[in-house]
């Protein structure tokens, strides 16, 4: 042992007191271990929840939306968007330059949203098809995520737009049956707590899995079949006649079940960008002066009144009749007619005589019930009530124009419905776009007799000596009114019109009322009889031969107007 | 060279610590648990370690075994031999040192220069610096034993050598091994009985000197600043230690089970290395925590127990060895756990024994036959056997 020294002294309370430091050091540790993992715990465990634990919508399936028959309007179709974690996102230029093709973007466009640390979710790409965001994830890009979501299809596209509305781009409705069936269609979401780790994976579920309830389906009144029909020719319509809009409803005249209801201009609700405002459904949030299809009624009131029949004459030479500083005017002198052939010529002289003969009250009344000035209650977002004015404040004037359909607004929608009275022997149906079970109550207005008569005097306007000669329908019997009303605008009307014709059939037992509205034709013909009638007789035609209607009339009861024939024109 | 090779057979009973080489094993074993699973989830993410989950788990496991058959060479070596080799092999481990600031041949990782890349793998000088120094200073002390008092000739030249270590381990920078290398020294000192007021004014010193690095080095204050509030910027500076935090909290008192932790997954930074405590925290809760703080407590009362044998022997250089031993693991691992609950700012120091890491564990290993050389001959002394 050379290398022990025997001068060297170690005190042992040196050694004592390293050890004592030494065990303090390591005591100290088990204090603080004590406050981290008992007393400050919850700090800690919050702080990690907040970093790691995350609640997870589960999407609820929204549901289908579908014509009577069951076919699909609006669908949800899964989809993948491609998401990422800046902050774990590494690419190779190779990555980079497939992941840009196959999402078609730019790869500078990438690269700057990916260099963005300071979040950690940026959308890449959002809504892509299954097979493509499987490529995507077959890149084996760290950082980069799929997400599954769900898509609005609507396979009728622009023709059901209207009506259906459409989606946001969180599956919520934003315009339509989507939005006002919202609750219905959208389900309740599930949810789910979980851990997840720094790329997002789900580690563990935190607690039991709320599982989401799916959406319920929604069976429309619509029939597609028809709806497309009168989508195609009112398009056509609108087209021919460079109109600025048009709308048309199909009803059940047994039912008030809406079978169609299309409009223009329209939009596709599967990408529906600056729509403005296309996305209207005019037949009910647009109000406008219905014209002459309001005479059936005025008839009808003076029918009810027991003060005319349908053979009773009125003089209404010369043409034009003056009330106070007013004259109304017809489109020529028709000089003594019946009741009936006021309907059929359309003269705003003997409507006007009738109304006055009547009480205003009487008259208010029953145009309320009619449901003029109020919502038909149909189901549909941004309905509109229309205007009747209280009869209080009636001026003669006021009260004789209204018998022809000016100074009142109305909807299609009521319109239409209005005339379920003459349809269904006087009883007014309420109207819906849910296909309904139940036969449902009408509310009598009218009498049968009533009913019956208006029903036959509107016979003879598609007939020779009528305004609407191109309504008419092969091998079934229509009866119907044109409507040709100047527009109201800034000080008083203007030389723009609306042409409108209502109408049903079979007349005998009238199955269908099919409504049309041509806003500002502007191709030289303006009459309802000229531009609405022939979408009238296109759709109503081809309706009743699909749906198999047994005809009441012989297939040659077209009469053609001859060449030679004055075409009878409604006072506008 | 090995004289007792000859006598071997003559000795009977037992003849080491079996408490401090159960201690290790159970160290090590439970470290290479520890290690793979605060590794797995991370390993199979990163392409570095092509995505295998036994990446860490398989090295660390060579490591140990390597670091077990040089302990049993090590042990092989008597303590005699350490003391006659201690200036050369401290030149050595300086050499080393200056070799790692030789761009080339120094690797850095992470805007440190702590390692020697060799062809198959790299080394840690750093980390045999620690055992050299320990060694060294041991040996210093009894040679200059008589000298203690002396500020000029006990304490002078053991400060400059302190200040060559110091500059070159902060050049790496490595500030962490310098401050285990200098409580070494200044424990063994210490012990050796260097004059209290050289020991005051030293003490003093050091505090100052810590202080004018801290302030003077951005990186270093940064850190300490993150260590002091790092719910101030807990996803920049403070980003490490409030994961580490929301692991002890997360573990409570039994943990969430071995394999459990969330912490691992890719939140907390070097999970498997410098903060491995904070996994064992979040599995294994406060009861795995003590079993490291008890099984370091262990260790240090077997190192001083063996010292102490060692006195009564008059084998003094085996004593201040085993004791500055003690004082390198005591305090590599209460700072590595004080970095893990935030009591200290973030060093790059391991978990001895238990840290992934090839150099760490082998040097540890050395260390530990050495520790088990010094008991093993303390027996054949007080049995009257020659070493």
């Amino acid at each position: 042992m050379a290398f022990v020294q025997h001068t060297i002294k170690l005190p042992v309370w040196r050694r004592r007191l390293l050890l004592v430091l030494v065990m303090a050091g390591l005591g100290a540790l088990v204090g603080r271990a004590i406050y981290l993992q008992s007393l400050n715990k919850a700090f800690y465990q919050k702080q990690g929840d907040a970093r790691y634990t995350r609640s997870l919508t589960l999407y609820a399936h929204r549901g289908t939306i579908t014509d009577r028959s069951g076919e699909p309007l609006a669908m949800s179709t899964p989809v993948e968007s491609i998401w990422a974690n800046p902050v774990d996102a590494t690419t190779t230029p190779a990555q980079l330059e497939k992941l840009a093709r196959l999402l078609n973007l730019r790869q500078d466009e990438i690269a700057k949203k990916l260099e963005n640390h300071n979040r950690e979710f940026v959308y890449l790409k959002r809504r892509i098809s299954p097979e493509l965001a499987n490529q995507v994830m077959g890149l084996r890009i760290p950082g980069v995520y799929m997400q599954r979501e769900y898509r609005r299809y609507y396979p009728a596209g622009e023709v059901t737009a209207h009506l259906v509305g459409f989606t946001g781009l969180d599956e919520k409705g934003q315009e339509g049956l989507e939005l006002k069936y919202q609750d219905w269609l959208s389900g309740k979401a599930g949810s789910r707590h979980v851990i997840k780790d720094r790329q997002g994976h789900i580690v563990e579920d935190l607690e039991a899995v709320k599982m989401p309830q799916d959406g319920h389906k929604l069976v429309l009144a619509i029939d597609r079949k028809i709806q497309y029909l009168a989508y195609r020719e009112l398009a056509k319509a609108v087209e021919m006649h460079k109109a600025a809009a048009g709308a048309a409803v199909v009803l059940d005249a047994k039912t008030g079940e809406i079978l169609a209801m299309v409009n223009l201009p329209t939009y596709n609700p599967n990408n529906p960008n600056n729509i403005g405002g296309k996305s209207r459904n005019r037949a009910i949030t647009d109000t406008y002066e219905p014209g002459s299809t309001m005479k059936p009624m005025t008839i009808a009131f003076g029918l009810e009144s027991g003060k005319y029949a349908s053979e009773t004459q009125l003089n209404t030479a010369p043409g034009t009749y003056k009330i106070g500083p007013a004259t109304i005017h017809d489109h020529e002198n028709y000089g003594v007619l019946s009741v009936a052939q006021i309907i059929q010529k359309s003269s705003n002289v003997g409507a006007s005589k009738i109304a006055l003969s009547l009480e205003p009250q009487y008259m208010w009344g029953i145009l309320n019930q009619l449901g003029f000035g109020t919502k038909t209650g149909v189901e549909f977002p941004g309905e509109v009530s229309g205007r009747l004015r209280n009869y209080k404040d009636w001026r003669p004037i006021e009260q004789a124009t209204m018998s022809y359909g000016n100074g009142i607004s109305v909807t299609l929608l009521q319109i239409a419905r209005a005339y379920t009275t003459f349809a269904n022997d006087g009883e007014l149906l309420q109207v819906t776009l849910i296909k309904s079970k139940d036969m449902p109550v009408g509310q009598q207005v009218f009498s049968a007799a009533t009913a019956k008569s208006v029903r036959a005097m509107l016979e003879l306007v598609v007939q020779p000596g009528g305004t609407a000669m191109k309504a008419q329908v092969m091998g079934y019997r229509v009866a119907g009114k044109t409507g040709t009303a100047h527009k109201p605008g800034v000080g008083g009307y203007q030389d723009k019109y609306i042409a409108s014709f209502v109408g049903m059939a079979p007349a005998s037992n009238p199955k269908y009322i099919v409504a049309v509205m041509i806003d500002e034709p502007s191709a030289g013909q303006y009459y309802g009889g000229a531009v609405a009638a022939p979408v009238f007789s296109a759709v109503m035609g081809a309706t009743l031969r699909m749906m198999g209607i047994p005809q009441d009339a012989p297939n040659n009861n077209i009469i053609l107007p001859s060449p030679n024939a004055v075409e009878v024109k409604e006072a506008a | 060279m090995m004289p007792m090779l000859a006598n071997r057979n003559k000795v009977t009973g037992s003849t080491y610590d079996q408490g401090l080489l159960w201690v290790t094993l159970i160290l090590l074993a439970f470290g290479l648990v520890m290690v793979y699973s605060a590794s797995i989830a991370s390993a199979e993410v990163k392409s570095a370690t092509n995505h295998q989950s036994t990446y860490f788990l398989i090295r660390q496991l060579i490591f140990i075994v390597v670091g077990l058959v040089a302990g049993v060479v090590a042990f092989q070596i008597p303590t005699s031999v350490w003391q006659k080799m201690a200036p050369l092999l401290f030149m050595v481990g300086l050499f080393m040192l200056l070799l790692v600031l030789v761009p080339g041949i120094g690797h850095k990782v992470l805007g440190s220069r702590r390692w020697i890349k060799l062809v198959f793998f790299q080394i840690q000088p750093s980390e045999f610096m620690k055992f050299l120094a320990a060694v060294y200073v041991a040996d210093y002390t009894t040679r200059k034993a008589a000298l203690m008092d002396s500020f000029r000739h006990g304490f002078m030249p053991m400060l400059a050598v302190m200040l060559l270590v110091g500059g070159l381990l902060l050049n790496e920078p490595d500030f962490g091994a310098f401050a285990v290398i200098a409580s070494i020294s200044i424990a063994i000192l210490w012990l050796g009985g260097i004059n209290y007021r050289i020991f005051v004014g030293l003490l003093i010193m050091l505090v100052i000197g810590f202080i004018v690095l801290i302030w003077t080095s951005p990186y270093r204050l940064q850190r300490i600043v993150g260590y002091m509030d790092p719910w101030a910027d807990p996803f920049g500076k403070g980003y490490q230690l409030t994961h580490a935090l929301i692991a002890f909290g997360r573990g409570e008192w039994l943990g969430v089970g071995l394999g459990g932790s969330v912490e691992k997954l890719m939140y907390l930074p070097e999970a498997h290395t410098d903060f491995l405590l904070a996994v064992i925290a979040e599995e294994l809760g406060f009861v795995g925590v003590m079993i490291v703080i008890g099984l370091f407590a262990w260790f240090v009362l077997r190192c001083f127990s063996i010292a102490k044998e060692a006195i009564s022997n008059e084998r003094f250089f085996s004593a201040l060895l085993a004791q500055g031993i003690a004082v390198w693991i005591a305090v590599q691992g209460s700072i590595n756990m004080g970095v893990n609950m935030g009591l200290l700012p973030t060093k790059g120091l391991t978990l001895p024994f238990l840290s992934f890491g090839g150099s760490g564990i082998l040097a540890n290993c050395i260390a530990v036959a050495v520790l088990l050389r010094i008991d093993w001959e303390n027996r054949r002394l007080s049995k009257g056997v020659p070493v």
